[in-house]
């Protein structure tokens, strides 16, 4: 039988598509050029420079704790909305859906404004504190949307049946809803934790002295610094962690089923 | 809800006495200098960084606080000036403000230096490929060779790019003429004809790649590609050039004026100014730091222009309400 070769085509544009921005900005951290517009030669300068790049540093520590805290507690606060939107369908939970939903469809410009003018108005001085509030407010959002997703095909019956055998509320929801719902909850806190890391424009307003997050910093560098490809030699570390956690986490679940 | 304790924790010692919060563009400043201020003065100094002059007036309008000192373009910091937000200098507490080039001072707004110091200076001007380009001629007419067509490049800056075509007309870039606006518009229409496209980063990997051959581009950035590639050239029009000039300022929310006016001072020493701006590859305005500088760095044409040049570069100054001038011309030549 003669397959079709069309499936293996778009595989192989799709691979493209998505990778070659990759490979070319691991190949020019390891260029000679600054400006990587031609391979001038093999060079190590740039993971010297990366490694006594105290500035970048202390913004990739910013930029993880931020997004580790903001992650968690939007996981926690994202499920719990999804939660009270699923089960209860009153006039105040259509507000409270609404207001959920909001900062999806709202520009980042203004959301990150009016933060900003809120934790004025409050005398909140802006910092981590203010970084880790603003996002967790939008990336629950994300994770409620997630969650209620899941909700949609969850057969509260099992619910029923776990306290008809005995079980009280808290142990249902323990050992019944949590587990089924862990996989929803863990891919809205992936996907907040990758809008964390990479969000600007919220992050510039309500960023204060001493918080310079990764986004901030690259956005910077990329008008007056020498050292540009610092970032390239950067973003070629976390790839390779990425990938070396990727396999990792695909082994393990092999492993267990 | 026990990870927000350390996160609480780091917010907190982030405001100790003795920190200064420098807010700038990213290595704008050496790091070596930064440390010698730091032991000089028992401090710490943490910089945060901002990529362009509206936002950060924006976040600063809206009421942030926190930053001891901040390094705007001129042309910002007399809105800044007009709102309020900055403090008046302590001038005996800067004894070296006597370095710094009294020609410059004509040009920018704060000319006594009440409430701005003067940091680095770089001026809008043309870069081209030795190998590529026949007869280059250091004039603002490069962007009318049809040989070059498609192989241009100028700046998607309003401010900038109206300011050559008025050069090239010999007018002044601060203009608030309609007759002379009008006729920067048409100018601007033929280059644009003849220009690959408008472009304020690529132009530098662009250059150093042989994809384009003239390139508007500032003299910093350009200095970095000269050094890096020697098949490309600087040519500085005859016509004048746009200058700005990036300052030192310190917002009246200060919580380290003594300090902030400490690091300013620093940075002027001659010294310090002179391993300062080697490191970064930006000239500072400082007449004895200049003395002092490695002859490569200053023989390069993308900083020290011929003096007669210098003498009809200006710096780009706040129109106020006559800006939407500027905006009608800069609309008109880029939907067209």
């Amino acid at each position: 039988m003669k397959r079709s070769s069309i499936p293996l085509l778009i595989t192989l544009a799709v691979v493209v598509f998505l990778h070659a921005p990759l490979v070319v900005l691991i190949v020019n951290s390891f260029n000679a050029s600054r400006f990587g517009g031609t391979w001038e030669g093999f060079t190590w300068t740039w993971y010297e420079k990366l490694w006594q790049a105290g500035d970048v540093w202390d913004s990739v520590v910013v930029t993880l704790k931020v997004a580790i805290g903001a992650t968690l507690a939007s996981m926690l606060l994202g499920t719990l909305a999804a939660l009270a939107l699923h089960r209860f369908r009153s006039r105040l939970q259509s507000v409270h859906h609404t207001l959920v939903m909001m900062p999806l469809a709202l520009p980042d410009i203004l959301m990150g404004m009016s933060l900003l003018a809120l934790f004025v108005a409050l005398g909140v001085q802006t910092g981590m504190l203010t970084i880790w509030i603003a996002h967790t407010t939008f990336c629950t959002s994300y994770v409620a949307m997630v969650v209620l997703g899941r909700l949609q095909d969850f057969d509260f019956t099992l619910l029923d049946a776990a306290r008809d055998l005995g079980a009280n509320r808290s142990q249902a929801a323990r050992k019944v809803l949590i587990p089924l719902l862990a996989p929803g909850i863990l891919a809205g806190g992936l996907l907040a934790f990758t809008l964390s890391i990479d969000d600007y424009v919220i992050t510039f307003f309500v960023s204060g002295p001493g918080t310079t997050t990764l986004p901030l910093r690259v956005a910077s560098m990329m008008k007056t610094s020498r050292n540009l490809p610092v970032i390239n030699a950067l973003s070629t570390l976390m790839i390779s962690l990425t990938f070396i956690a990727a396999a990792l986490s695909f082994r393990l679940q092999r492993r267990s089923s | 809800m026990k990870f927000l304790i350390p996160l609480l924790l780091f917010t907190v010692s982030a405001f100790g006495a003795e920190t200064l919060h420098v807010y700038t563009w990213a290595d704008y400043v050496s790091p070596d200098v930064i440390t010698k201020f730091e032991r000089a003065n028992d401090c710490k100094v943490v910089i945060d960084t901002f990529d362009s002059n509206e936002t950060m007036y924006a976040k600063l309008k809206a009421g942030a606080t926190g930053y001891d000192l901040i390094f705007p373009t001129s042309y910002m910091i007399q809105l800044m000036e007009q709102e309020g937000l900055l403090l008046d200098l302590d001038s005996a507490r800067l004894s070296n403000l006597k370095f710094i080039d009294p020609d410059i001072l004509t040009k920018v707004h704060d000319r006594t230096m009440k409430r701005s110091v003067p940091y680095t200076l770089g001026y809008a001007v043309i870069a081209y490929r030795k190998d590529k380009v026949k007869d280059p001629q250091p004039t603002w007419a490069m962007f009318d060779r049809a040989d070059l067509s498609q192989r241009i490049t100028l700046f998607d800056d309003m401010r900038e790019t109206i300011g050559a075509a008025l050069k090239f007309l010999g007018h002044s870039i601060n203009t608030r003429d309609d007759a002379q606006l009008a006729a920067a518009k048409e100018v601007l229409l033929r280059w644009k004809k003849n220009a690959a496209k408008f472009d304020n980063e690529g132009y530098k990997a662009g250059l150093d790649s042989g994809e384009f051959r003239l390139v508007h581009g500032y003299s910093g950035d350009l200095f970095q590609v000269t050094q890096q590639n020697d098949k490309v050239g600087i040519l500085i029009p005859r016509e004048g050039v746009t200058a700005s000039c990036d300052e030192m300022v310190i917002p009246k929310s200060s919580p380290q004026p003594a300090l902030a006016h400490a690091l300013i001072n620093f940075l002027l020493d001659p010294k310090v100014a002179a391993e300062n701006m080697e490191w970064m590859g930006y000239l500072c305005p400082n007449t004895e730091a200049l003395k002092l500088v490695g002859k490569d760095f200053l023989e390069n044409p993308a900083v020290t222009i011929p003096a007669e040049i210098k003498a009809k570069s200006e710096v780009i100054q706040d129109l106020g309400p006559d800006i939407a001038k500027y905006t009608k011309v800069w609309d008109a030549v880029k939907s067209e």
